[in-house]
């Protein structure tokens, strides 16, 4: 598994949104973004990352500890070391005390016309 | 003996000689036995302490939550392709270099997929005729708006010239606006209500209990059209031994009971949960 140097989300909230702030939960930990811009009010967009600069064997989103959060577009930017940085981004997703999402995504393939 | 069961009845009266009293006299140990013999008959039996009462609720530390890993689908993909009025081809090999996935931008077998285990499988189907004339073609899956090659030498992991001879053929084939696939393979496809049925039953009463003796058990989550979603619990979860498991045996048990199979995709999330099998 490549080291991941740095990522970056940038979450769309629907029409439920949350107070709290947000955190990632990287290989069973707990932590809160930085750089953070905007919220995860409804309606509002959010904006966070971190250095991580190890190896990411899960990447999640964590959801609220209470309430709902409801997740209308979800952007990810993940740089690893000595690769290309790319992106990923997801579809709707409802999160709650109860849950966290998958964020990563092994970079991809190679693609070619033929 | 005797007298040692008769001191112990007399030590519970005649009113407690019931079944489980009997049972106690049974499962004494001998020692214990022995210390009862020397008691008076008429003390009571001392009672054990009463076990410490647990602490209320409230005095216990918080449980931890255990989270649920749940998925978000990917709605943007390198591989998607754009709207054109010529045919657009592009090749994707997998990961593990073993398979090979086109994508078209025109519908091959809307809704619906057919897989061609063979040469032999492919005749009267246009477009899987042009793809195994390739001579290291092994089998071809047909799904909607894609196909996926598996070719014979599984160590050759260099794609590109055989993916654009590919492409070249397919194209031509496309170009002449003919039948993609074989009429008998769409005008018989049964229902879906059918085919879910058949599975569950080729589930039931085969797979399951194959993989029962691993602790393992496969579970079917979704049909569209032939295409059979399904995933793999238990002990089959994150073995490493489950890629096996799933193209040799349940691949076969499902295409040998119910021919008009066409795809079949693991949903399985191998590294969730707590206890992976591998992990």
């Amino acid at each position: 598994m490549p080291k991941l140097t740095r990522f970056k989300v940038t979450i769309e909230t629907g029409d439920v949104g949350m107070d709290e702030p947000v955190h990632f939960n990287i290989n069973s930990h707990k932590v809160p973004f930085e750089d953070v811009r905007g919220s995860a009010q409804a309606g509002q967009t959010f904006e966070g990352g971190f250095e991580i600069n190890s190896f990411a064997h899960s990447l999640t989103l964590v959801g609220p500890e209470t309430g709902q959060w409801n997740i209308k577009k979800l952007k990810v930017d993940l740089d690893l070391e000595g690769a290309e940085p790319y992106s990923v981004t997801f579809g709707e997703v409802a999160l709650d005390e109860t849950n966290e999402v998958n964020i990563w995504r092994d970079p991809p393939v190679p693609v070619f016309e033929v | 003996m005797a007298s040692i069961l008769e001191k112990l009845k007399s030590m519970f009266g005649p009113g407690e000689e019931t079944g489980s009293s009997a049972q106690i006299v049974t499962e004494t140990p001998a020692t214990a036995v022995s210390s009862q013999e020397s008691a008076p008959v008429s003390e009571p039996t001392p009672t054990p302490p009463a076990p410490a009462s647990p602490p209320p609720m409230e005095e216990l530390a918080p449980t931890p939550m255990m989270r649920t890993v749940i998925q978000a689908p990917v709605v943007s993909d390198a591989a998607d392709l754009p709207d054109s009025e010529e045919i657009l081809i592009r090749a994707q090999p997998s990961p593990t270099g073993d398979q090979c996935v086109f994508r078209i931008n025109r519908p091959l077998f809307p809704g619906h997929s057919w897989f061609f285990k063979d040469f032999e499988s492919a005749e009267g189907s246009p477009l899987a005729e042009v793809i195994f004339t390739n001579d290291e073609v092994e089998t071809l899956l047909v799904h909607e708006q894609s196909f996926t090659i598996t070719r014979y030498d599984q160590n050759n992991f260099e794609w590109e010239k055989f993916a654009r001879e590919i492409g070249a053929v397919v194209r031509e084939t496309l170009q002449e606006g003919g039948p993609v696939l074989k009429e008998s393979i769409v005008r018989d496809m049964p229902d879906e209500e059918k085919i879910r049925e058949d599975i569950q039953k080729v589930i039931d009463l085969e797979v399951n209990p194959g993989v029962a003796g691993h602790g393992g058990q496969i579970t079917l989550t979704g049909i569209q059209g032939n295409t059979i979603n399904i995933q793999m619990g238990g002990g089959c979860q994150g073995c490493s031994s489950a890629d096996l498991t799933l193209k040799v045996g349940i691949h076969n048990a499902f295409r040998k009971a119910v021919p008009f199979v066409g795809a079949i995709y693991d949903e399985t999330d191998h590294a969730a949960g707590l206890n992976p099998y591998f992990s």
